[in-house]
């Protein structure tokens, strides 16, 4: 099974840690399976693919998550968005104008400072024709990132604990 | 934090939430996949109106959440409830601090770090729980293998620390959804 994470973190197949994350083989699948429909849904409603990797790829770039802003980006460089990806990367406070700009916006508030979001930010997005469903696929998008990141960043602090883990358990015991 | 509660509160979402009489087949099948408790809730119905999204990402938290053996309910609670209120999600906070408390029968311990922080938690595992969690949810990138000392000090097991980063990671999204979706309601 292609895992995101794993190809990501360079975790080799029937290592300890990769062991270890198949005794949650749920935990992978639905987080593999969020990602599909997230980033690449069969019906995109109104946010295209090009539109969701560059939403992805802020939010990534947002959290520093360096290595997961390249994954992001590569999707966008596949698809030959290179207008997207210098929009996405933008992260100066320039004005930008435009539809991918707007959403750009929304995905930094949802990323960075949730509390910030009202009624009337969302009513901007049905404005700009987005329905109901496009702005929950939105969020759930921006929101699903910073999982990653985590996710991430905690796996990444484990296999650095690299063989230590098992005398750090025996100590404790 | 005087605005931390584990009472109820109230939270009305932003765009019209799917009603299960007129629901998609598609719609009730992600709605399916939701933790039962909840699925009937304005937030789940809200997030049913993009049905592929909410049937990955529910059953994805329900397993996060409810998996046997691991990491306890009570801790997987107390750490969302910590994260919560780092990302100031008061919604989020209220019920899993409520969970917290009904699960492990410690309301004041959870009590009182709605109202001081966890840097008054005095519980051993639960501190190293909520230090990490506060870490893991703010500075993910700063976090090292020397972060993970305190919680193996505390005794968890690897299955214990995966189910644990699942936990708080899973709330980077949670609050994120809640937060903007929808309006919390202050309580009082």
């Amino acid at each position: 099974m292609d895992d995101l994470i794993e190809s990501i973190l360079g975790i080799a197949p029937g290592s300890p840690l990769a062991e270890l994350r198949r005794r949650r083989p749920e935990a992978l699948q639905h987080a593999q399976g969020a990602y599909r429909e997230l980033l690449m849904p069969e019906d995109p409603g109104n946010v295209s693919h090009v539109e969701r990797a560059a939403l992805a790829l802020r939010v990534a770039l947002r959290e520093n998550d360096a290595a997961l802003a390249r994954h992001f980006r590569g999707l966008l460089e596949k698809a030959g968005a290179q207008e997207s990806i210098m929009l996405a990367e933008d992260l100066s406070a320039a004005p930008m104008e435009g539809r991918l700009a707007a959403l750009l916006r929304y995905a930094d508030v949802v990323g960075t400072r949730p509390a910030e979001v009202t009624q009337g930010t969302i009513d901007a997005l049905s404005a700009m024709g987005l329905t109901p469903r496009d702005i929950v696929a939105v969020t759930q998008l921006v929101s699903f990132v910073p999982y990653q990141v985590r996710v991430i960043a905690g796996l990444r602090a484990m296999l650095d604990e690299g063989a230590a883990p098992a005398a750090a358990k025996e100590k404790a015991a | 934090m005087k605005r931390f509660t584990m009472e109820e509160v109230g939270w009305t979402p932003r765009i019209p939430p799917i009603e299960e009489a007129t629901a998609t087949p598609a719609q009730r099948a992600a709605l399916d996949a939701c933790p039962p408790a909840q699925r009937g809730s304005a937030y789940f119905r809200t997030l049913a109106n993009d049905p592929g999204s909410l049937g990955e990402r529910g059953a994805l938290f329900n397993t996060v959440m409810y998996a046997p053996r691991g990491l306890p309910r009570a801790d997987r609670e107390f750490s969302t409830a910590v994260v919560s209120m780092a990302n100031g999600c008061v919604y989020c906070t209220s019920v899993h601090a409520r969970r917290f408390a009904d699960l492990s029968k410690q309301r004041e311990a959870m009590q009182r770090v709605l109202e001081e922080g966890h840097g008054v938690e005095t519980d051993p595992r639960r501190r190293a729980i909520a230090d990490f969690s506060e870490r893991l949810t703010l500075t993910p990138g700063a976090v090292t293998a020397a972060e993970l000392a305190p919680l193996r000090a505390a005794g968890l097991d690897e299955l214990e620390l995966l189910d644990l980063v699942h936990s708080i990671a899973m709330f980077a999204n949670a609050n994120r959804l809640m937060q903007s979706l929808g309006e919390t309601e202050a309580p009082g």
